[in-house]
């Protein structure tokens, strides 16, 4: 899984969010690191629906625009869990590796 | 108001890359995504945002509509995109190695004339390009079309690989192992992407009923 994916994922992990709410929720999450643009966002939004991993959970009119929100499916829940854990893992041995205490998690 | 509506304008000429289902689903979400990115006063889109639209674009007209689960139908595709660059290195092949072939017509044929040597580049080499050369946007065009979810052309691709197996054989039977091995082996190789391909995209399954009754079925 890509870095933006997984980023894309985590910011709808806690619930759902619309694409301009998604793009600030990976810059907060990547400290900064992670500015997706919107082009590259809906291409991700695309493949994600397709795959099933996310859903469309509503739809607002806000100041003459539609907002539409994205959610995690039960599929896309599971994929980031079993990512996560991959990352802790291969994390952990890399602290232990370099004789480094292991980060909390933010 | 007027720089909104300018820079407005700007996105949606650039949205006009994308397909025109994407763009009849989520161009006024998109739009509006842009439009709240947008620094305060700017006119114009910015040539990084221009290029990531334009890469998106490219990349949703291109890229297979196929969920990543559904394995053998996205290698198959992939099999495809590979058969396109083997057919594209067997016209080279054929073009490059003219020389060995003329060689070996020489080694079994020493009164070969010029003018014959000119009917067999324009009767049988030329030819054989130019068909490599179609191939090559066929691979192409059905590796895009199965891509996007268009099952018949499923259909299409039996001739196709029917021609093929009928023309290595064909060439087999006629001796060209001995005019040119590097033309067999590629034509060899593109024959087993093509068998690999036609596996995955008509599978075949077979279901045992109750009674034990055993069904076969063809399709993903």
């Amino acid at each position: 899984m890509q870095e933006a994916t997984f980023l894309i994922l985590t910011a709808l992990a806690a619930g759902s969010q619309h694409g301009y709410g998604i793009i600030a929720d990976v810059t907060r999450i990547s400290d900064g690191r992670v500015r997706l643009r919107a082009g590259t966002l809906y291409a991700a939004l695309d493949r994600l629906r397709l795959d099933g991993l996310i859903s469309v959970d509503r739809e607002e009119i806000v100041e003459h625009r539609l907002r539409r929100y994205y959610r995690l499916t039960s599929e896309g829940s599971r994929q980031l869990a079993t990512e996560a854990a991959r990352f802790r893992s291969n994390a952990a041995i890399a602290f232990a590796r370099l004789g480094l205490p292991g980060e909390g998690t933010r | 108001m007027t720089d909104t509506t300018d820079l407005e304008r700007e996105y949606r000429r650039w949205l006009r890359w994308y397909p025109q289902s994407f763009r009849r689903e989520h161009e006024a979400e998109l739009l509006g995504v842009l439009m709240a990115g947008a620094r305060e006063g700017q006119r114009r889109p910015e040539l990084m945002e221009c290029l990531d639209l334009l890469r998106s674009a490219l990349l949703m007209r291109l890229r297979p509509r196929v969920p990543r689960s559904n394995r053998s139908v996205v290698t198959a595709v992939k099999l495809l995109y590979l058969g396109a660059v083997v057919e594209l290195a067997a016209a080279v092949t054929i073009v490059a190695t003219t020389g060995d072939v003329r060689s070996a017509i020489v080694a079994r044929n020493p009164g070969l004339t010029a003018g014959q040597w000119h009917a067999v580049v324009a009767g049988q080499l030329e030819p054989t390009v130019v068909a490599a050369g179609l191939a090559v946007g066929f691979w192409l065009w059905m590796a895009w079309s199965i891509g996007r979810g268009r099952r018949w052309t499923r259909i299409a691709f039996v001739p196709f690989f029917g021609l093929n197996t009928w023309s290595l054989l064909n060439g087999l039977a006629g001796g060209s192992a001995v005019y040119a091995r590097p033309d067999l082996a590629i034509g060899m190789l593109l024959w087993l992407v093509e068998l690999a391909a036609v596996t995955l995209i008509f599978p075949v399954k077979v279901a045992v009923s109750p009674s034990g009754a055993r069904r076969i079925t063809f399709g993903g």
